[in-house]
């Protein structure tokens, strides 16, 4: 797998490497790890906060053993100027599903997160795009483990430029 | 909203007063086997082998029912008789948790974390 096609993936770090993630400079959508660029990330952990407001957004930490991870949900899709060029019925649709994920998230529970990498104030976090809560009692062993295996078999792994 | 300290995975078994991880105010998360609780008091104590500890569990709303698997991640309160107690903010019943693959996934885990 090369650097490129880890672009668009939803990369799965454990908090302390997430956390150490740098911005690239000129490219506030990418971030740097071990020289390649990523811009989607995947974290379960237990939700640990929650700072709700209503129609606007639900920001929450995802604790998964090794750190807390700042995620926040955004509510605001039929306010905001953001989306206001998007068809109405999407639109509604995309808010839907964000209050539902936002009804899951509930203080204890084990989330799957998936969503951008992005920054606020310097600090690092991921703005969600999708939550599922695990019923599972064993995901949160094996997402550390999927995460050991696909940092020594994958996000490690130096790039070869493919010869001319 | 404040950041919130990461919960240290650590073992009963390994919560003794020589560990790094035994200080007043650290925050942890602690796994075990409900042995007791107190209605009144809301302490729980739960156990992993030979070792148990005191969870003050007054913050959670959490069905706790004994013989249960719970974890909880909390700050560690030290008395001054140097008892321990988890004062714990978030608890889950994690009944159907495999424990083995739990210590052989730690220790994966810590191991990782050396070598970075």
């Amino acid at each position: 797998m090369d650097a490129l096609q880890l672009l668009n993936t939803h990369v799965k770090l454990l908090a302390f490497d997430f956390l150490t993630l740098k911005p690239i400079p000129h490219e506030p959508t990418s971030f740097c790890r071990k020289g390649k660029r990523l811009s989607r990330a995947e974290t379960v952990g237990i939700v640990v906060s929650r700072d709700f407001k209503p129609n606007r957004f639900l920001k929450f930490d995802i604790d998964d053993g090794t750190g807390c991870i700042p995620c926040v949900l955004w509510l605001n899709q039929e306010t905001s100027r953001h989306f206001s060029r998007r068809c109405p019925s999407d639109v509604r649709l995309i808010s839907q599903m964000a209050t539902e994920f936002s009804s899951l998230v509930q203080l204890g529970v084990i989330a799957r997160v998936r969503g951008r990498i992005t920054s606020f104030r310097g600090n690092l976090q991921i703005t969600v795009s999708d939550v599922v809560i695990e019923r599972d009692p064993n995901s949160q062993i094996l997402h550390w483990l999927d995460c050991l295996r696909l940092a020594r078999n994958c996000y490690d792994k130096v790039a070869i430029a493919p010869k001319a | 909203m404040a950041t919130i300290a990461s919960g240290a995975l650590v073992t009963l078994e390994e919560l003794l007063p020589s560990s790094p991880h035994f200080k007043h105010g650290i925050s942890l998360r602690v796994t075990g086997k409900l042995q007791d609780y107190d209605v009144e008091t809301a302490i729980a104590v739960i156990v992993d082998r030979n070792a148990s500890l005191k969870v003050d569990t007054q913050h959670l709303n959490l069905n706790l029912r004994i013989g249960s698997i719970i974890q909880f991640i909390g700050e560690l309160l030290l008395e001054p008789d140097h008892e321990a107690v988890l004062k714990a903010r978030v608890g889950r019943n994690i009944d159907g948790m495999d424990l083995n693959l739990y210590r052989q996934s730690l220790q994966l885990l810590r191991d990782f974390q050396a070598g970075r």
